[in-house]
């Protein structure tokens, strides 16, 4: 017997399955957040994402995925202890006030792909990855974070759902409901996420389903079966519009910044056919993070607003 | 908010051995003969439920671990089994991936239990004990859910078969061996994987026995040179699984489903089959087992489970038990 080791100091948030409290370990005095999950008579008992999310994060542990660090009963309520993590990649993309360099964007990418990258390596896909699930730790470490969509890579005959990730980071093969996919999906919307970054705006950003496949084939141009065979064998592909991909020239007007293997990068994990899209170490590989400014130390980074 | 009440830390330990496994139980379960008779009736009750829902064998499978697992720590209640078992059902199909609707598992419940009267309320009352017991299950696992999340028996059967290039009858052989071996306890002694490489070692040999010599030979230096190790696991769990196997054919051959199944063009097997396997065995031996002073001190096995303590931490590292044993005395030094 001893001590509660955990207090809840401050509510700082609800969602759909639990409310999340800022507190204290008392054994380290370490700031932490506990997830008090709760079990509601709508969603069918005990909720799947609760599930999936310590599910998930106890297979893991690596420096770019948040830490799930105890799991407690307390008046018959489930609560999930996890690491404190202050801000993240959506909060700092939105606010205007916040400058960052190309060095940084650096840095934040390859934090996002070791991490997504230790997340595939142990057969687990993410399938919510946007700018708001990858949290920033204070000494600025990038971590993946919200595991309540995820799940294990499944066996041959397994069927999926398509209907998993936030519309505006979802990749071609999901917008055409597949039910079998790979963890390419991940890196389509960490390649989403890359040209937000550089962007500072959404970059395909549809207002519905039907108009989420407009967009982005718009932007990269529509899928063909020259490229990606089969692909018109997906039901509604005959009502789409014909878009030719951007050239090169395009894509530099559009990410003036970007250097050359940048673009390389981003035209790789924003592929149409996902057998070719890069997997996250041919991402790891690039040519991008081996060529100069060199990333920035996450712990450098400044991300506290400017406005004094 | 004050942080003095009582608090309980609990290190998951998703597997424990046989002697530990009857001890938990003396806590629980008053009448022994009784408990195992309503396990094969859940079993078949789950069986059934997983038929008509169509559900893979690993849901299954998972269901009948978490209500072993339910009963070390819980009060065996006859008049509960079915609740128990069809929230078990509904927590194995979350863990498994396999969704449905917990008003389609009641409704199946009902068919499979006969029970033609179902009203609505009755219905709603059922949906909500289910709900209640949840989170008693995975309290009972400690909220570990590294077990039954890659690893499950069918599976591996299949993979580490393939990987040794068995013959597909021999796989076929331990496949149906498998499902007998879910009304074991094996479960809850070994990971799933060491299982199915035990089942396999017994359908090779389940096949020697009728072959020749020469084939026999043949086989067994295939087995011998297994490496367990590359499979992660290691000879006394292989052998705990094997021991707990052949054994529980021996003592429940008739009411076992394998004869019933075996395709007709495949050597016969009986009771005398595991008896034979059994002493070709010789000296090997399984897990090894504490003294039983020792388990009867473990406080992890012996204290009843009180829901009234306000807090109980799972956690699945000892680590974490270590620093905090070691941070809670240098605070009390000071």
């Amino acid at each position: 017997m001893s001590e509660s080791n955990y207090t809840k100091e401050k509510k700082v948030g609800e969602g759909t399955y639990a409310v999340v409290y800022l507190g204290k370990q008392l054994s380290s005095g370490n700031n932490i957040a506990v997830k008090e999950i709760k079990t509601s008579e709508f969603k069918d008992g005990l909720d799947m994402s609760a599930i999936r999310e310590v599910k998930y994060l106890q297979e893991l542990n690596h420096p770019n995925v948040i830490n799930l660090i105890d799991i407690f009963m307390a008046y018959d309520n489930l609560n999930l202890v996890l690491e404190f993590l202050p801000t993240d990649l959506e909060v700092v993309i939105k606010d205007k006030n916040i400058l960052f360099t190309p060095a940084d964007i650096k840095s934040w990418l390859l934090m996002t792909l070791r991490g997504v990258y230790h997340v595939h390596r142990n057969f687990i896909l993410h399938r919510d990855l946007k700018p708001n699930n990858l949290l920033i730790s204070p000494d600025g470490l990038i971590k993946v974070a919200d595991f309540g969509l995820a799940r294990a890579v499944p066996g041959p005959r397994e069927m999926l759902t398509s209907n998993v990730v936030t519309r505006w980071y979802r990749a071609p093969e999901l917008l055409f409901g597949a039910k079998h996919y790979t963890y390419a999906v991940d890196v389509w919307s960490i390649g989403v996420i890359f040209a937000e970054l550089m962007l500072r705006i959404p970059y395909l950003p549809g207002q519905d389903d039907m108009n989420q496949m407009e967009v982005t084939f718009r932007a990269l141009g529509t899928p063909t079966d020259k490229q990606w065979p089969e692909v018109s064998s997906f039901p509604g592909y005959n009502k789409l519009q014909i878009y030719p991909p951007p050239s090169r020239d395009e894509l530099r007007k559009r990410f003036i910044a970007a250097t050359e293997s940048a673009l390389t990068l981003m035209e790789n994990m924003l592929m149409m056919n996902p057998h070719t899209r890069w997997d996250t170490t041919q991402c790891l590989e690039s040519e991008y993070f081996k060529e100069l400014p060199t990333p920035s130390d996450p712990a450098q980074i400044n991300i506290l607003s400017q406005k004094a | 908010m004050s942080s003095a009440f009582e608090a309980e830390l609990i290190l998951s330990r998703p597997y424990l051995t046989r002697k530990q496994i009857s001890r938990a139980q003396k806590n629980t379960i008053s009448d022994l003969r009784s408990y195992s008779q309503k396990k094969l009736v859940i079993i078949k009750y789950l069986s059934d439920m997983c038929v008509q829902l169509k559900l893979p064998r690993k849901t299954l499978e998972t269901a009948i671990y978490y209500y072993e697992r339910y009963h070390l720590f819980n009060a065996f209640e006859t008049e509960l089994i079915y609740l128990l078992a069809t929230s078990c059902l509904v927590l194995s199909c979350k863990q498994t991936e396999t969704l449905k609707k917990v008003n389609e598992i009641c409704q199946v419940s009902y068919k499979v239990r006969k029970i033609l009267k179902a009203n609505q309320d009755m219905m709603e009352t059922f949906k909500k004990r289910i709900w209640q017991t949840e989170l008693r299950i995975l309290e009972s696992c400690s909220f570990d859910y590294r077990v039954n999340n890659f690893l499950h028996i069918d599976e591996y059967i299949i993979k580490i078969g393939k990987s040794l290039q068995l013959e597909p009858n021999v796989c076929y052989l331990a496949w149906l061996i498998a499902y007998d071996v879910l009304k074991s306890d094996i479960l809850l002694i070994v990971p799933q994987h060491c299982i199915a490489i035990a089942i396999l070692k017994i359908s090779v040999e389940l096949f020697n026995l009728q072959n020749d010599n020469s084939a026999n030979e043949n086989n067994n230096t295939k087995w011998s040179k297994v490496d367990y190790s590359f499979f992660e696991t290691n000879e006394s769990s292989v052998n705990e699984a094997y021991f707990e196997i052949s054994n529980f054919y021996i003592n429940t051959f008739d009411i076992c489903d394998l004869q019933a199944n075996i395709p007709p063009n495949y050597p016969h097997i009986g009771i005398e089959s595991f008896i034979e396997l059994k002493q070709n065995t010789g000296r090997q031996r399984g897990l090894g087992e504490l003294e039983n002073e020792d388990i009867n001190r473990d406080p992890f096995l012996n204290n009843i489970r009180s829901t009234a303590v306000r807090e109980r931490r799972h956690v699945l590292s000892s680590k974490l038990v270590i620093d905090e044993y070691n941070a809670i005395n240098d605070t009390q030094h000071k």
